[in-house]
């Protein structure tokens, strides 16, 4: 009985293994297929996955444009002390990183530290030549016919490659272009860069073929309509005047032409008059000032404040928009990180406004700049509280332009504190007191916290003022171009081909008046340069923290007249309190001014590929 | 389940005969012979116990006594047998006389040993492969080792151990075999029991026989396809050959200090001043942060008010003297049909670290039993249970970007009150002027924990039949399950200012901390279908072959979830939350390897040694057309002391000598992902009208040629065993080339922004090495003795790279070349400080003033930039080229004595880290005593640094930084004694065992930094436990 039993069990078992044997254990042992990747094999066939193609596309763009406020600290009003980008990681900033970050947002010295931007932002054309291939594909296979909705995909497609394309001139100069599908490195291995001229051209084609298709307003907050393409191809021509105009002597084969400035200056400002006058696009509501609270109170806020906080999205102002999504989402803004302290959830303040651009603000009263703030040591000098435009005497700030408040704290400005998603409350802002205890008007307060200042201002600036979110999760849709730019750049562009215009100084006066300030006083238009210094005027104020001005000072060759020429001392930023925590551009060369007029053309690339050449400064 | 109760009953029953007849045996011994009696001793005349004595063609059996006296009943003329394990067998006739007494040599186990090799046990002497073993005995099990990884320091030429922290939970050693082969996974395969990947550090160390470390290709061909890396073949313990059962009882307890730890300063006013000097260098005196009245307020208050005007000793507070306990309990036994092994274990090991503890119970059981003369089944099974709290992954300190507190460790300023327990709060900056964001470890290691814990089976079993003498043919299942589970519920807490009664803005943890629950679960299948067959012919020809058809299978899968505000803040579970903000992740993965492997071994007139093996492997991670991979290798061995025109030459000194040699190659998939292979779109996506919309994007490009990487190995060694192999020496030459590196292609710029860099098979590593092991063995009067020492030196080259490799070029944070070893030495020649500004204006301008480094223009261009380095081509960073070790033991009557040396050469690394840098912030920097007696300044000339907060490049890479890794370390030193048997009567105590030890006694080293052991790191403070046990070994 028991030997059976064993036997039988051994025949079966051995006979069980030959048939495992023969068929295998598991069945499809070497395929094993991925479970949370999807299989291309199944997708392009319908309208909705050409949609979520498009969508892969967007979400590629938005982190090479969402960051775009550290820009700003090439120029002389913002610094830019670090970033909050995660290396390696594209939507959490990686095409703002480099090996060197302390550098990349200086004021000089930087253009050798965006491989990683140039990498993302061909990462941006190979996405779209994907985007735009298939669904042609889609088409000529007749799977799905040419519906309005995949020619609008194809529009917006190839609007972001235009803009990726725009951004990458507008840095490097001349780069290689490409529209095409890659399937391996070989395709692109050995590309020369193209005449910026030629890659302009594509761009301007792109950006109408983005116009035909795209329609006269965004289905959905998020995708792009034929303003954005109007006003991006605007934009394109205006820079083109601007170097032609202005000359790029670090481009090698570039010749500036007066008459090609003239032309783009002249297309680019009926561009800008189409996208002013033919949507029916209006400033955040209206352009009124709204209200304001005096220094040391923020119960009420002027309009151009709320304009940078989620409450502005889906305005028209916002011409071209990258969305956000907040708590949950993964896919949130860090404006609150970067621009404000550690009150405020922790926040790192990697971005804060400089001394300078508190004298910028011009008085209501007057239209006008008013006298210059005095530094003043309040540990040292018992009446600087109280001294008459003593940089921290909170009523020096008093009878300023709208957009002073809105954009930046000065010592005992508020703002709400928040932990843990919870309002804690007025936090006033004190320069070097950190989260100390101080008694105003007989209500304690924690003062703000931050390592990050060294100027004596933090930004109010897209800051939140309601709790709810954390750093890492705003909401905001981060504009790319907005109306109140390109009422500006209508200005310059039509200034620049026949002097200051009636209704190109009408639309300034609008951008002033939202700062609750005079239209401009007969001087500021009485010359092509004195409006134009009242245009660049503008552009500062109403443009800070948004990553325009230091692409301003490069197409208009500014660096010298900001920072001084080669050789000279350079020129100290300060804070409140007199000291002078940096210099720039002290005893420097040529060849520095050089080399940010231009960015390197990425090295690693150019050990690879012979044909790459190298931008002059940098050889 | 009848059946296997059936078997279940029958081996009780069996257990019981056997031990009943084996009880009663002697009483029925043959009564017409003649009972002779005598002495077994020694060569040198000592008496020899528990030798066996047989009369031949029976089963009369006795065994000597203490006095090494023996009686037995044997006819005249019959053949007395004497066999013990370590003596060599002998035998005598027995005559008239009554008394026959004989000595015994001493067998010598290196050369005759069993050694176990990949699917079988071969004998030492016939292996043609690089085979080190090593037995765990009560030397190795005295030690209080947290796992077996450690404990494998220095005993195996070729086998690198690198401790790189004391953590407990995170203790496990790197090992690496024969110098770093890829820039992948070079770790090597871990098989137990035959099932590969098993977490070595979980393995009771108790349970282990014995280890194999297999180092050239011939070896581990068998494991082909991820046996590059080498492998480490572990045994457990069985009842074979048992006869009679024993039960076992080990327990271990140690207490663990550092083996060194960072000076840091309890003196904030101190810290302070060192914060203004170092301001000083480019602050004016009114724009400092620190004012003077800030620091001599708290100076004078602090030796008054410690809760206001603290100077906390951190290292103090956060940490203790660990403690390790390991109690083990076993019994194993056998008889003719069965064989068993039962043991369960427990450990427990509290960190240096507060609230870093870590527990583990093992649970083994091994089960064989007789079916049939020719058929064999049996079950192994080991399960394990451990729970792990822990603050940050590192201990102290957490490497990961995205964890803020991980580097904070530096800003632990004493100036906080860690914890007042009158109120409860956790303290936070008080002094005027410093960083809010200023560092409260306690607060951390108290509030933030990490609690996981994880159960892990793991099940075999085999059933083999030889229907003909000769083949056997085996089937083979094995299964891995593990569960894990962590969770994280922070405890909310806010920084205090005991001065101001406030709280102060810093929020160290939110009163809306998440609570987060991870699982991971998964499991691995192993199906081995095998055969065997061995046979002799013509009597001096042996041929042996095996081949095996393997199936494995993995599957892994995670599982997370977190939810915001909690109910109450001593709740945990995720329940115990509301439901507005809630994040939830899971995935999973899988892959299968199929294997056809062959083996032969050809042994003729036992001096000619041949073996070929064969592997091929299909992997999942591969495309069609690239699966299979073909691993083949050959080696030849040459026992030339058996020949016999070398005899006479050879006999007087050379015992045994043999001579061999393989080549052969080994795969590794490791450096591919699952599906990296496989096209798919991974999904982006974005928000389109305040929602989250769906999107793809294409990330892949797929090298369709990809396969697998191959190491060949070349391995010479010599077996040599002199003096009646009292003296034994191997030494192996090998010489391993890594091809078809696989590394991410060469992508365009073009590209990479959108698309991974497909992997390819480029790239080439030369490991090139020689490894000795010499030990002696032998015994002066009571005393038996040996010493064995070992080492190795390996030389790592670079060969082939994918890449343009730019000067100063790195790899993943690793100085890489071609031809240069892997993480070279490159550095700034640094000429020391400047003293004067004389020396300043003498070197070549690089911005120094006196105090600053002053380093060498070696391009002598007139300017120091990065072409100035020089590179070391013979020095690594993260690795020695040689290592050795030392032991020696002494036993004499119950007393034994064993010590242990272990060092390595050849590594050089920059002592720079952020616990010694001159640079500090100009607030919130945790000063060590360093910082205040060794900067350079006009007082302090002789300064063993630079000035405080001096130029930036006194903080780079230059040879001034540049120390000596080199080390010895007195790593175990044990002390036991066996009290005699005698002493225990009747109680069934057979033999116990009481023995101090101590760990990591001493190390000699002239590096200045924790530990020369240690892997180079900026942030790492956990230091190298130091320990002191005392054990206890009882068998009944």
């Amino acid at each position: 009985m028991k030997k059976i039993n064993f036997f039988s069990t051994f025949v079966i078992a051995i006979l069980g293994c030959f048939i495992i044997l023969q068929t295998s254990c598991r069945k499809n042992l070497l395929d094993q297929p991925p479970t949370t990747e999807l299989s291309p094999d199944v997708f392009w066939k319908t309208e909705a996955d050409a949609t979520a193609g498009l969508m892969g596309l967007y979400a590629s763009a938005r982190p090479c444009w969402d960051r775009d406020y550290y820009f700003d600290g090439q120029a002389e009003f913002v610094r830019t002390r670090g970033i909050s980008a995660t290396a390696g990681n594209l939507r959490l900033g990686d095409a703002y990183q480099s090996s060197n970050t302390g550098g990349m947002f200086g004021p000089t010295n930087y253009g050798a530290l965006f491989d990683n931007m140039y990498k993302y932002l061909y990462g941006v054309v190979n996405r779209a030549n994907y985007v735009i291939f298939n669904v042609e594909k889609m088409q000529s296979e007749g799977t799905s016919a040419s519906t309005p909705v995949l020619e609008t995909i194809k529009g917006e497609a190839a609007l972001l490659r235009g803009m990726a394309y725009f951004k990458l001139i507008s840095m490097w100069g001349d780069v290689p272009y490409f529209t095409n599908v890659v399937y391996e490195n070989s395709a692109v291995a050995q590309l020369a860069r193209t005449p910026i001229g030629k890659v302009k051209d594509s761009i301007m084609a792109d950006f109408a073929y983005a116009f035909d298709r795209l329609p006269v307003k965004a289905s959905q907050l998020g995708r792009a309509s034929k303003p954005a393409a109007l006003a991006l191809r605007g934009k394109l021509q205006l820079y083109w005047a601007s170097w032609n105009k202005n000359g790029w002597p670090e481009l090698e084969g570039f010749t500036p032409s007066a008459a090609a400035a003239t032309a783009a200056f002249t297309a680019a400002a009926a561009d800008f008059k189409s996208v002013i006058n033919d949507y029916s696009l209006t400033l955040y509501l209206n352009g009124d000032p709204g209200t304001i609270d005096p220094p040391g109170k923020a119960d009420n806020l002027p309009n151009y404040y709320y304009l940078f906080t989620p409450k502005a999205n889906g305005n028209p102002e916002m011409i071209m928009v990258f969305t956000h999504g907040g708590t949950g989402t993964s896919q949130g803004e860090e404006l609150m990180r970067d621009f404000s302290g550690r009150s405020h959830e922790g926040s790192q303040c990697w971005v804060s406004p400089r001394y300078e651009i508190a004298d910028r603000y011009q008085l209501l009263s007057t239209g006008d700049f008013g006298p210059k703030l005095i530094p003043m040591n309040p540990t040292t000098n018992p009446n600087a509280r109280t001294t008459l435009n003593s940089a921290v005497n909170p009523a020096s700030y008093d009878n300023r332009d709208y957009r002073m408040k809105s954009t930046i704290q000065w010592d005992y400005e508020m703002s709400i504190g928040m932990a843990s998603l919870q309002s804690t409350g007025f936090v006033p802002f004190i320069y070097q007191t950190w989260a100390g205890n101080v008694t105003i008007n007989g209500v304690k307060y924690i003062t703000y916290n931050t390592d990050g200042c060294n100027s004596g201002y933090v930004f109010r600036k897209f800051v939140r003022n309601y709790a709810g979110q954390g750093r890492s999760d705003g909401d905001y849709a981060w504009p790319v171009i907005r109306l109140a730019d390109v009422y500006l750049m209508y200005a310059e562009a039509t200034n620049e081909v026949s002097g200051p215009q009636t209704d190109a100084i009408d639309l300034v006066n609008k951008i002033r008046h939202r700062g609750n300030l005079p239209p401009l006083a007969a001087t500021k238009i009485a010359s092509k340069q004195a409006f134009f210094d009242a245009i660049e005027q503008e552009r500062i104020v109403e443009l800070i923290g948004e990553g325009q001005r230091s692409f301003d000072l490069r197409r208009w060759r500014a660096i010298e007249r900001v920072w001084g020429p080669p050789g000279s001392p350079g020129l100290f930023r300060i804070d409140t309190w007199g000291a002078q925590p940096s210099r720039y551009f002290q005893n420097a060369s040529d060849r520095e001014y050089q080399q940010d007029y231009i960015f390197r053309i990425p090295p690693s690339e150019r050990d690879k590929n012979p044909n790459l050449t190298q931008n002059i400064p940098w050889r | 389940m009848p059946k296997l109760h059936c078997l279940r009953i029958n081996y009780l029953l069996s257990v019981v005969t056997l031990l009943f007849l084996f009880f009663l045996s002697p009483l029925f011994s043959a009564a017409q012979m003649k009972t002779i009696s005598g002495i077994v001793t020694d060569e040198s005349g000592n008496p020899l116990p528990d030798i066996t004595v047989t009369v031949q063609n029976t089963k009369t059996a006795t065994v000597t006594n203490e006095k090494g006296r023996y009686t037995i009943n044997a006819a005249i003329g019959a053949v007395l047998v004497f066999s013990a394990t370590n003596t060599e067998t002998a035998s005598l006739v027995v005559g008239d006389q009554s008394e026959h007494n004989i000595s015994l040599k001493q067998k010598i186990t290196a050369l005759n040993d069993v050694v176990v090799v990949a699917y079988g046990r071969q004998k030492k002497v016939n292996l043609v492969g690089s085979v080190a073993t090593v037995n765990v005995d009560e030397k190795i099990t005295g030690r209080p080792l947290p796992n077996i990884s450690s404990g494998l320091s220095g005993l195996v030429p070729g086998l690198a151990v690198t401790q790189n922290t004391g953590m407990a939970g995170r203790n496990g050693a790197v090992l690496l075999i024969r110098g770093l082969g890829t820039s992948n996974n070079s770790n090597p395969l871990v098989v137990v029991d035959g099932m590969p990947d098993v977490d070595i550090n979980r393995i009771n160390v108790n349970d282990i026989e014995t280890i194999s470390v297999l180092k050239d290709a011939t070896s581990a061909s068998v494991y082909g396809s991820r046996a590059a890396n080498g492998v480490i073949l572990i045994t457990t313990k069985s009842g074979k050959g048992m006869r009679k059962t024993s039960i076992n009882f080990t327990s271990n307890m140690a207490i663990e200090v550092p083996t060194k730890g960072f000076q840091f300063m309890a003196d904030y006013p101190r810290a302070l001043t060192l914060e203004q000097r170092r301001s000083a260098t480019n602050t004016l005196p009114a724009n400092l942060l620190f004012k003077k009245g800030t620091i001599d307020q708290w100076m004078a208050l602090g030796m008054i008010d410690p809760l206001r005007y603290p100077n906390t000793d951190w290292w103090d507070i956060i940490m203790r003297n660990g403690a390790f306990q390991n109690y083990n309990l076993s019994a194993t036994g056998g008889n003719d049909k069965s064989n068993f092994f039962i043991s369960a274990g427990m450990k427990d090991e509290q960190g240096l670290q507060i609230n870093n503890n870590y527990n583990q119970y093992n649970a083994r059981f091994n089960f064989d039993y007789k079916v049939r003369n020719n058929m064999n089944t049996g079950v192994k099974f080991n399960g394990n249970w451990s729970k792990f709290i822990y603050a940050l992954e590192e201990g102290f300190t957490d490497p990961a970007p995205t964890n803020t507190a991980g580097f904070d460790m530096q800003y632990a300023i004493a100036g906080i009150t860690p914890y007042d327990p009158e109120t409860g709060y956790f303290g936070g900056v008080m002094a005027y002027g410093e960083d809010p964001q200023a560092y409260n470890p306690y607060m951390v290691y108290v509030n933030t924990l990490t609690r996981q814990t994880r159960q892990e089976a793991n099940a075999s079993m085999y059933w083999d039949w030889t229907p003909i003498k000769g083949l056997t043919a085996t089937l083979d299942y094995g299964l891995n399950y593990y569960n894990q589970f962590s969770w994280n519920a922070n405890m909310p807490a806010q920084a205090y200012n005991f001065q101001t009664k406030s709280f102060g803005s810093r929020v160290y943890v939110g009163p809306n901390a998440p609570i987060v629950n991870n699982t991971n679960t998964g499991y691995k299948t192993l199906m081995n279908a095998r055969l065997n067959y061995h046979t002799i012919f013509k009597k001096n020809h042996d041929i042996s072959a095996l081949f095996l058809y393997s199936e494995e299978y993995w599957y892994d899968r995670f599982q997370g979830s977190s939810r915001n505000d909690r109910l109450f803040p001593t709740l945990h579970e995720i329940d115990a939350a509301l439901t507005d903000i809630q994040g939830t992740g899971g995935n999973s993965s899988t892959e299968g390897l199929k294997s056809y492997i062959g083996r032969v071994n050809y042994t003729a007139f036992n001096k000619y040694l041949l073996e070929g093996n064969f592997r091929v492997d299909g992997s999942s991670k591969f495309v069609p057309g690239q699966q299979y991979g073909f691993f083949p290798s050959v080696a030849v061995g040459w026992r030339f002391t058996e020949e016999n025109f070398l005899r006479p030459f050879l006999d007087k000194f050379l015992t045994t000598g043999k001579l061999r040699v393989s080549y052969g190659s080994l795969g590794n998939n490791s450096g591919i992902g699952r599906y990296e292979q496989r096209a798919t779109l991974a999904a982006n996506n974005y928000i389109i009208a305040n929602s989250v919309t769906r999107g793809f994007v294409n990330t892949k490009l797929i090298n369709k040629v990809l396969s697998w990487e191959a190491t060949n190995v070349l391995d010479i060694g010599l077996e040599l065993g002199f003096l009646r192999s009292r003296l034994t020496a191997e030494i192996d030459f090998y010489d391993r080339v890594t091809t078809g590196l696989v590394r991410p292609s060469d992508l365009s710029i073009l590209l990479s922004g959108a698309f991974n860099a497909p992997r390819t098979n480029i790239g080439q590593v030369r490991n090139r090495g020689i490894e000795g092991n010499f030990s002696w063995r032998d015994k002066i009067g009571n005393i038996n003795y040996g010493v064995s020492a070992n080492v190795s030196y390996n030389k790592n080259l670079l060969e082939g790279w994918n890449e343009f490799i730019a000067r100063g070029a790195t790899s993943g944070g690793a100085n890489i070349f071609l031809d240069m070893p892997w993480n070279f030495v490159y550095a700034y020649q640094a000429i020391g400080i400047a003293q004067t500004w004389a020396d300043v204006y003498n070197a070549t301008p690089q911005g120094a003033q006196p105090g600053d480094i002053l380093r060498k223009d070696l391009n002598g261009d007139g300017r120091i930039d990065g072409n100035d380095q020089k590179a070391y081509p013979n020095i690594q960073r993260d690795r020695p080229t040689t290592y050795f070790g030392l032991n020696g033991y002494a036993a004499w009557k119950g007393i034994d004595i064993a010590f242990f040396l272990q060092g390595s050469a050849g590594r050089k690394d920059f002592w720079l880290n952020a616990f010694n840098n001159v640079n500090f912030s100009t607030a919130r920097y945790a000063a060590t005593w360093n910082h205040w007696y060794n900067p350079w300044s006009v007082e302090n000339r002789d300064g063993a640094w630079p000035r405080l907060g001096g130029s930036g490049n006194n903080t780079v890479a230059s040879t001034f930084w540049l120390d000596d890794m080199s080390y010895l370390r007195f790593k175990n030193l044990q002390v036991g004694y066996t009290i005699p048997k005698k002493l225990f009567g009747k109680t069934g105590i057979n033999s116990l065992r009481i023995a101090g030890s101590a760990e990591n006694l001493l190390t000699i080293s002239s590096f200045r930094g924790l530990d020369p052991e240690k892997a180079g790191n900026n942030n790492n403070l956990y230091p190298i436990n130091k320990g002191y046990s005392l054990v206890f070994q009882l068998g009944f």
